[in-house]
């Protein structure tokens, strides 16, 4: 019975590094630029798919890191022209409903292009490893899912190094704060802007290669990230990057435990109680500034 | 003649135009897709009148829709309750759960309230596919039975088993919730929630009793969908959790952002042109083997955003007034 | 105010004329082709499969086409897409009885969508054959058009329950269902013959299609150790499932109903699912039976490097059965119910023998002789392969019990 329980906390804290990786990116861009971003997903599913063709050309695991900094990179690129093209124009009129309109637009369009272009058959992430699988006693696991685990955190200690070391970081984050007061601060808002957007979809691109090498690539993965990222963003507080790393570790264990010892059917449905009852209880979430709710 | 005599005109053609329909146009699957023009109708408008004149950004308008069409199909099935009855208990249904949603309504606002009634309606969703006694789960409720005919006298009968029959049944009653909305959107009831869209600190400042018009518009809104539930399942004759699903409510809503969001006859003309443009595409989906519609709904609720914030509506409206300052 | 109305009344008017004038006079069909309906998932997760079987009609039509067609008119099928959803099911088949006038509906994929829409046929008095669904509900509800060209779920199970009775007989079974009726039918019948064998049900787990993360119900399982676990899935879920009870180092005996078998489940999958077992009517372990044996070669013929597998034969099975028996009810007159009627009288007394075998219909509109054997996956350099383990007359190979991972060469 203990090994059950440790082995589904383990399962749930490698899933919720992946949750927290993708929310962070969605945080991010609702902190600095107010925008809720229903396409934030199918970011994930256009890095995912291009994880596949790079390792279509390199297989092994070089490929296989070589494709996240490709998805980053494709990602990114893509996140900086609908920045330009779609949301941009619309932040002067900055109403909530256009905004998620035009994601939600966003997200139909890119999950049926995906459709359009890679078709509906899934395809599967080639473990580097080869299948090894660690057996520890209590519980057991492959070398390919505490992999992801230690690169989901590598990647948020580094987001973490890069906000709070760097010019541009501190920026991002002064934005996030008050945009005007940045703006009187001679902080260029239009580029902090385009680069939040830009490495918050590429996160998610990021997070995208992980859960694809964990579960599978097919076009409409997108959807179950963009919503656990909204309930672990909004756990964690909307904005607050601290609460999305902590709220998607929450969500993770909560649905892996929940799922066993509570039921099953209801499993993608804890997210959502958790949203509601935060929301009841802490607007602001668990660590929000109180604000917007 | 004289300008009311001409309003008058208008309105009479209009009517026998669409009385006169069925009996013109013979083709069964025409008169299907009308129906189904016809739902979308009380769907759209309904969502219209929480996100367009009250400015609540409900993204769980299928679920109200769903719970209608479960609630009269349970009656009917299990309890053998006629439809006439469960139409009306699917609407009540729907908004007995539309004022439960319009509780965490009254603190939330923007993205919160998207979420949280996502999580409504996925939360509901989960229930039609779990809670198997009662709705079978995902293989749905089937063997609904149609509306029982009406006797009028011993000569006449009217059935509604066909898709004429079923076409003036919802005639009716999207004229009387069209002619409801308008009403209401007219009447103070209707300024107030304005005013609750434009400024909602202001509305209460002024003496606007926020949370009461909250709660209202929130169980307005959700009968309305419920009695289109009720209404399709009845005439579908099978209802399935995909009635609940985020896909219905994204065509929901982009339907009435392409007509125009806010106005009455927007969600009207949305409904009725993205249901025949969505069966006019079915040869493309032939050929690229895809759900084209959804791809076709994303441009159109992208593109109306960005350039065409009012809708078509507002497109008439601004092509119109340009029209007179050139007289 | 007033202008308003006027707009209002004027845009009802328009869209009125426009509704005319897009409805249009529907032409009556004189000496056109002969429409078939042709319902399936060619959309959405399905897709994959809804693929397969529309190859194999393609080459029934194919076929009968090249040799004149029916009467001297060419057959014509006439896609619906279904998506795997029962209302969108439904609105298919509506169309193509009230638009496309189509004679008799063939196709159809998945139970949950058929159960709706052969409802909707035999409302519509329109014959619907069915071509690839296991659910006894489509055939047991005593409508008259419905009838079916592949096995329901208790026949198509009898090898596979024969074999866990005479030869596996498992101490402790535990259930691993997608939550569709196609699952919980299967379900329904193996607690029964759990029941007969004496087996203890350790667990019945459930999960929704399109979920992709199965590790806390595998974890679950791995707790419990059943001997065999039961598994009904399609393609998707059950290669994922593989995946991760190897991840997780998870060892059973996995029995599905074998449908999930495809060349798309082989080549993600490879030797994770070595020992899976199903049943299955796979035309290429068929081969000494002539008429599968010629279906095997056309289709290699016209899908180079392809293998047909058992969708393709039984959509081409279930278009070769509606052609039989429209060509046995006479040339269609044009009277569109007469000629539905007749064509559901000839149905009735199908008896031709095809790629799945003989086919044959009960009073029910079922299908009744054909019965699938129990099969293995084995690997054979590293490469899994479909092997008949039981009945013994038909078995191609023994059957392996599964070892535990760290023992298994192939990676």
């Amino acid at each position: 019975m203990e090994s059950l329980f440790l082995q589904q906390a383990l399962n749930g804290i490698i899933v919720g590094s992946v949750y927290s990786l993708i929310a962070i990116g969605l945080t991010m861009v609702f902190g600095v630029m107010r925008i809720s971003n229903f396409a934030h997903g199918d970011f994930s599913m256009l890095g995912a798919y291009a994880a596949v063709f790079v390792l279509g050309i390199y297989p092994g695991w070089l490929g296989w890191v070589g494709s996240i900094l490709a998805a980053a990179a494709v990602v990114g690129v893509i996140g900086l022209l609908s920045e330009r093209v779609l949301f941009r124009p619309l932040l002067d009129r900055w109403t909530d409903i256009d905004i998620i309109m035009v994601s939600i637009g966003l997200f139909l369009l890119l999950e049926n292009l995906a459709q359009l272009l890679f078709g509906a058959t899934p395809r599967m992430i080639q473990d580097p490893f080869a299948g090894a699988s660690l057996n520890l006693g209590l519980f057991s696991t492959s070398v390919l899912r505490l992999f992801c685990l230690a690169f989901s955190c590598i990647v948020i200690a580094l987001l973490q190094l890069f906000l709070s070391r760097t010019r541009l970081g501190v920026a991002i984050r002064a934005t996030s704060q008050n945009r005007f007061a940045a703006l009187l601060m001679g902080v260029d808002t239009a580029m902090v802007y385009a680069l939040t957007f830009s490495v918050g979809v590429a996160l998610a691109g990021v997070g995208g290669v992980l859960y694809g090498t964990l579960f599978a690539v097919f076009p409409t993965m997108g959807a179950m990230p963009t919503l656990k990222a909204f309930a672990v963003t909004i756990m964690g507080g909307m904005g607050s990057i601290r609460g999305a790393i902590f709220g998607g570790f929450i969500l993770g264990i909560a649905e892996t435990l929940g799922g066993n010892y509570i039921s099953m059917h209801y499993k993608n449905a804890i997210g959502f109680i958790i949203i509601i009852l935060v929301l009841l209880i802490r607007p602001s979430g668990l660590f929000g500034r109180r604000e917007g709710a | 003649m004289s300008p009311r005599a001409r309003v008058w005109l208008k309105w009479a053609l209009g009517a026998a135009a669409l009385i006169a329909l069925p009996l013109v146009v013979r083709d069964r699957y025409f008169l299907h897709l009308v129906v189904t023009a016809g739902i979308f109708v009380l769907l759209a408008s309904s969502w219209n009148l929480l996100a367009g004149y009250a400015g609540q950004l409900n993204l769980g308008h299928a679920a109200f829709y769903g719970i209608g069409a479960y609630t009269s199909a349970i009656l009917a099935t299990k309890l053998g309750i006629t439809p006439w009855l469960g139409l009306l208990a699917g609407g009540l249904m729907a908004a007995l759960f539309g004022l439960m949603l319009g509780v965490p309504a009254l603190r939330l606002s923007g993205p919160y309230l998207a979420i949280t009634t996502i999580g409504f309606s996925e939360i509901l969703r989960l229930v039609a596919m779990n809670w198997v006694e009662l709705t079978r789960g995902s293989l749905g409720l089937y063997g609904i039975p149609p509306f029982t005919p009406i006797k009028l006298g011993s000569w006449l009968e009217i059935e509604f088993r066909s898709e004429i029959g079923a076409y003036y049944l919802l005639l009716v009653l999207v004229c009387v919730s069209l002619a409801f909305f308008r009403r209401l959107t007219v009447s103070e009831f209707g300024l107030s929630l304005k005013s609750l869209r434009e400024d909602e600190i202001g509305a209460a400042s002024i003496g606007i009793n926020i949370s009461g018009y909250k709660l209202a518009v929130f169980t307005i809104s959700a009968f309305f969908a419920g009695l289109a539930g009720a209404f399709f399942a009845h005439y579908q004759r099978l209802v399935s959790p995909d009635t609940l699903s985020l896909g219905e409510t994204f065509a929901i809503l982009t339907m009435t952002m392409l007509g125009g969001l806010g106005t009455l006859v927007g969600p009207v003309l949305g409904a009725v042109l993205l249901t025949f443009l969505s069966e006019g595409l079915r040869f493309v989906e032939d050929m690229v083997k895809l759900d084209v519609r959804m791809i076709i709904y994303g441009v159109l609720l992208i593109v109306t955003i960005r350039f065409m914030r009012g809708g078509i509506v507002g497109l008439w409206n601004s092509l119109r007034s340009a029209g007179r300052t050139k007289d | 105010m007033k202008r308003r109305i006027c707009s209002v009344s004027a845009v009802v008017v328009s869209l009125a004329l426009v509704l005319l004038v897009w409805a249009g006079p529907a032409a009556a069909a004189e000496k056109g082709p002969i429409k078939i309906g042709i319902l399936g998932p060619f959309t959405g997760a399905l897709a994959f499969n809804a693929g397969e079987m529309k190859k194999g009609m393609e080459l029934a039509l194919g076929e009968v086409n090249s040799k004149g067609g029916l009467f001297g008119r060419k057959i014509e099928l006439i896609y619906a897409d279904t998506e795997a959803k029962p209302d969108k099911g439904v609105a298919a088949i509506k169309k193509l009885i009230t638009r496309d006038e189509v004679l008799v509906v063939g196709g159809g994929y998945a139970s949950s969508v058929n159960i709706a829409t052969s409802e909707v046929a035999d409302a519509e008095k329109t014959p619907n054959v069915v071509a690839i669904a296991i659910s006894p509900t489509i055939t047991n509800r005593g409508l008259k058009y419905v009838f079916r060209t592949s096995p329901n779920s208790p026949m198509f199970l009898t090898g596979m329950n024969k074999w866990l009775e005479e030869v596996k007989k498992p101490k402790t079974v535990a259930f691993f269902m997608e939550n569709t009726d196609y699952g919980r039918d299967g379900e329904k019948i193996w607690s029964e013959v759990s029941k007969k064998i004496g087996a203890k049900e350790l667990a019945h787990l459930y999960y929704e299609i399109g979920d992709t993360d199965f590790t806390t119900q595998i974890s679950k399982l791995k707790e419990l150790k059943p001997d065999v676990t039961f598994c009904i899935g399609s393609t998707t879920e059950q290669t994922l499932i593989q995946k991760q009870a190897k991840e997780l180092t998870f060892v059973t005996q996995w029995i599905g109903v074998g449908g999930h078998f495809t060349e798309a489940f082989f080549k993600m999958s490879g030797a994770m699912c070595e020992f899976a077992m199903g049943s299955s009517l796979e035309p290429t372990l068929n081969l000494k039976n002539p008429e599968t044996a010629a279906f095997v070669k056309a289709y290699e013929a016209k899908n180079p490097g392809a293998r047909p597998g058992i969708f393709s034969s039984q959509g081409y099975d279930n278009v070769m059965v509606i052609v039989d028996a429209i060509k046995r009810a006479g040339e269609p007159s044009g009277k569109l119910q007469q000629d539905r009627d007749k064509i559901r009288d000839a149905l009735k007394a199908t008896d031709i023998r095809l790629s799945q075998g003989l086919i044959k219909f009960d009073q029910t509109g079922q299908v009744v002789t054909l019965i699938p054997s129990a099969v293995q996956v084995q690997l054979k350099d590293c490469k899994p392969e479909l092997r008949i383990v039981f009945p013994k007359e038909l078995a191609t190979a023994e059957y392996q019990a599964p070892i535990p991972w760290d023992q298994r060469k192939c990676k």
